[in-house]
C-alpha cells in the first residue's frame, strides 16, 4: 500500500490561499472547491513517477479482449502503465497475465506482438516457461546449478487480479481490491449498450493502429471521457467539410439522448444522436435495424432507446472506447513519461456484422480515426502543444479551468450517474476527481 | 519501349511526383490517380520471420483510400483550419530504388523506396520510411495510379500527416 511517505516531495511549500485556508499540495494540483487542475499534472516527473504507483499499479487495467486469444496456448503482448506484460489463455483455457520479463536477468521473454505457444524461452539464457507461468526449463541445471535452483520459487511474474467484463479482459497489479464489477460501477449500464446489444457479441479485426503523440496520457483519457466541447474548434476542418454538424453541441435531444455523464470511479461518457450520414446508413442500415430489434430484447428501455447513437467513453485511467460512423475502437493510452503517449488502437466488429459493414467499419475507422485520421490528427497537435506551452516556471503556477456546468448536473430515474446536455466538464472533472483521491491517499489501496 | 527507357520513364514520373507532394500541388497530385485507384497501407506486426500478412481479410490499415476519401483529405488541408497541418509541416520526399516490374506501354509495376522528411516548429520532426508497390495504367494517353501499396517499416508511427 502506498503511504504518505511516497508523496513526491512539494515543489513549493505549503502557503496560505487567498481565504486562509491552507493549500496542501493536493489542493494546488486538483483544487476541489475551484474545480481547477495544475499544469504540474500533466508535465512533472515526479508527478507522473507517483501515477505509476497509485494509478498504474492499483486500478483495474483493459489489457486484450477474449476473441484475441480463443484457443489455449493464444497469448498478446501488451502494457500495464509501463510495465510489459503477456496476457496468455493457459492449457486449462484460463486467462492469466504475466509481467513480460524473464526471473532470472530481467529480459524481455516475449517479443512478439501475438501468437501461439506451448512455452515462453528467454532468448537470453534460455529459462522457460510454460502458459501456468512455471519454471520448467533451465539450461544446465545439474552442471551449472547443482541441481539445486529451486523451480517452483521462480515462476513468472503473474498479474494478481485477472477479471473480465463481456469478453474485455482487465487486470490489476493490486493483489487485494474491490471487483472489476464494483469498479466499472454505473459506467457498465452505458458499456452494455454497446456491448450487451447482441448475443454474439463483438470480435477484433486483425492488426492494431500504433502511433506515438506529444501529449500527457491524462489528456487523451479526459477528452475522450467528457470533452465534446473540443469537437467544433478543434475539428473545424471538420464541420466546415460538413462531416459534423455546425452550430449547438448540445444536439437535437438534450438530457434524453444528447448527453454526457459523470459515472462513479472516474469513467465518462459522451452520448450523442448525430445520425450516420446516407452513404454509410446505406450500407449499414438493414443491419443496424436488426440490431436494434435484437437490443429492446437485450436491454433495458431507456438502454436500447440509445442503440445507434455516437458513443465516446472513458474507462478510468486509460482506457477509451469511440463508436462512430458504424466503428467501434478501443483504444490505450499507453503512458511514456509525462509528455508522451502511445496510443494502442483496436478496430471492432460484431461478429454477426455482413462482410459489407465490417469493411465499411474498418474505412471509416482508418480514415477518421487512426494515425492518420482527419479526426485524430487534430487531437495529437492539442495533446502535445498543451503540454509544449504550459509547462514553463511561470505558466504552471496557473491553473487549467475545469468548470464548466458545475452544479447543473442532475440525476435522471432512468440512467446511473451523473448527467448534463453536451458540453460540460462534469464528467472530465470527475475523473480528475478519481485521480486525485488515488494520488492523495484518500482511497484506501483496496477501493 | 525498352526497359530501360521505361525505367527512365517511371523514374522522371515517380520523381514529379514527389515534387507535387512537396510543394502543397495536392490537387495536381490527385489528378494523377485513377478514378478507379486503391491506396493503402497496411500496419505492420512484430511476428515471426515470413508470418506477416497484410492481405488478410479486414486488416486495420494507416490508409485505405479511394479517389473519394483522398480528394476528402485534400479538401480538409485546403480549409486552412486543420490543425496538425497549419502552419503546413516541411516536406521532402525522397525517392530511390525504382524498379519495373511487368511493364509494357500500356500497364506497369513499379516499385520504389522512399523516405519522407517532416519537420515543423522545430520539435516536430520526423521520418517515415517504406517502399511503395505501385500498379500504373496509361489511360487517355497519360499515366494513373491504379494501385498502391505502401508498406511503412514502422510497427509505431508518428502522427501520419503526409502522403507517400
Amino acid at each position: 500500500m502506498a503511504t504518505r511517505a511516497d508523496l513526491p516531495a512539494p515543489t513549493e511549500s505549503p502557503r496560505p490561499s487567498p481565504q486562509g485556508r491552507p493549500i496542501t499540495e493536493w489542493d494546488e494540483l486538483v483544487d476541489l472547491q475551484q474545480r481547477t487542475v495544475s499544469p504540474r499534472v500533466f508535465t512533472d516527473s515526479d508527478v507522473y513517477q507517483a501515477e505509476q504507483e497509485r494509478i498504474f499499479a492499483r486500478c483495474w487495467l483493459y489489457v486484450a479482449h477474449d476473441s484475441q486469444i480463443p484457443r489455449p496456448g493464444d497469448f498478446v503482448t501488451n502494457y500495464m502503465g509501463e510495465e510489459p506484460v503477456i496476457v496468455c489463455r493457459d492449457a486449462e483455457g484460463r486467462v492469466r497475465v504475466f509481467i513480460n520479463s524473464c526471473r532470472h536477468r530481467g529480459m524481455r521473454l516475449c517479443r512478439l506482438d501475438a501468437g501461439n505457444t506451448r512455452m515462453f524461452q528467454c532468448p537470453y539464457h534460455g529459462w522457460t516457461y510454460d502458459v501456468q507461468g512455471r519454471l520448467v526449463g533451465v539450461p544446465q541445471y545439474h552442471e551449472a546449478y547443482y541441481g539445486e535452483l529451486k523451480r517452483e520459487e521462480w515462476g513468472l511474474l503473474e498479474v494478481p487480479r485477472v477479471e473480465s467484463y463481456r469478453g474485455f479482459i482487465f487486470a490489476s497489479l493490486a493483489e487485494a481490491g474491490e471487483s472489476l464489477d464494483a469498479y466499472l460501477g454505473e459506467m457498465k449500464w452505458y458499456l452494455d449498450i454497446v456491448l450487451n446489444r447482441t448475443a454474439a457479441g463483438w470480435g477484433m479485426l486483425p492488426g492494431v493502429h500504433k502511433w506515438s503523440v506529444k501529449g500527457n496520457w491524462k489528456l487523451a483519457a479526459e477528452q475522450f471521457g467528457g470533452d465534446n466541447y473540443h469537437v467544433t474548434v478543434g475539428h473545424e476542418s471538420m464541420v466546415r467539410l460538413g462531416l459534423v454538424p455546425p452550430g449547438k453541441t448540445s444536439g437535437d435531444e438534450p438530457w434524453v439522448r444528447d448527453f454526457q455523464v459523470r459515472t462513479d470511479k472516474g469513467h465518462g461518457w459522451i452520448n450523442l444522436s448525430i445520425a450516420d450520414p446516407p452513404a454509410i446508413t446505406e450500407v449499414t442500415g438493414a443491419y443496424q435495424a436488426r440490431v436494434q430489434i435484437e437490443a429492446r430484447h437485450r436491454l433495458q428501455p431507456a438502454q436500447s432507446a440509445l442503440v445507434g447513437c455516437t458513443y465516446v467513453g472513458t474507462v478510468f485511467p486509460n482506457c477509451s472506447l469511440l463508436s462512430f460512423a458504424g466503428f467501434l475502437t478501443v483504444r490505450l493510452w499507453q503512458p511514456r513519461g509525462p509528455k508522451r503517449i502511445e496510443v494502442w488502437s483496436w478496430g471492432m466488429v460484431e461478429r454477426e456484422a455482413p462482410p459489407a459493414v465490417v469493411e465499411l467499419a474498418r474505412k471509416m475507422q482508418i480514415l477518421t480515426f487512426s494515425p492518420s485520421g482527419i479526426f485524430e490528427q487534430d487531437d495529437g497537435e492539442m495533446w502535445g502543444e498543451s503540454v509544449e506551452a504550459m509547462g514553463g516556471v511561470y505558466r504552471r503556477r496557473f491553473p487549467l479551468n475545469y468548470q464548466m456546468g458545475a452544479g447543473y448536473g442532475r440525476r435522471d430515474p432512468e440512467k446511473p450517474g451523473l448527467i448534463h446536455p453536451p458540453s460540460t466538464e462534469i464528467g472530465v472533472f470527475g475523473f480528475y476527481e478519481q485521480w486525485r483521491a488515488l494520488m492523495s491517499g484518500e482511497m484506501g489501496a483496496h477501493t | 519501349m525498352s526497359a530501360v527507357e521505361l525505367r527512365l520513364e517511371f523514374e522522371d514520373l515517380l520523381y514529379y511526383e514527389a515534387w507535387l507532394l512537396d510543394h502543397d500541388r495536392l490537387e495536381e497530385w490527385l489528378a494523377l490517380c485513377a478514378e478507379q485507384v486503391r491506396y493503402w497501407a497496411p500496419v505492420r506486426a512484430n511476428v515471426p520471420r515470413g508470418a506477416e500478412d497484410w492481405a488478410r481479410p479486414h486488416m486495420l490499415a494507416h490508409f485505405d483510400e479511394d479517389k473519394g476519401s483522398l480528394a476528402l483529405r485534400v479538401q480538409r488541408i485546403r480549409t486552412g483550419v486543420a490543425h496538425a497541418d497549419e502552419p503546413p509541416a516541411r516536406v521532402r520526399h525522397l525517392v530511390t530504388n525504382v524498379r519495373v516490374l511487368d511493364g509494357d506501354d500500356e500497364a506497369a509495376t513499379v516499385t520504389s523506396n522512399f523516405i519522407v522528411f517532416k519537420n515543423r516548429r522545430g520539435r516536430e520532426e520526423c521520418l517515415f520510411v517504406g517502399c511503395r508497390e505501385d500498379r500504373w495504367r496509361r489511360i487517355d494517353g497519360a499515366w494513373k495510379l491504379e494501385e498502391r501499396l505502401i508498406i511503412l517499416d514502422h510497427d509505431v508511427t508518428e502522427n501520419i500527416t503526409v502522403l507517400f
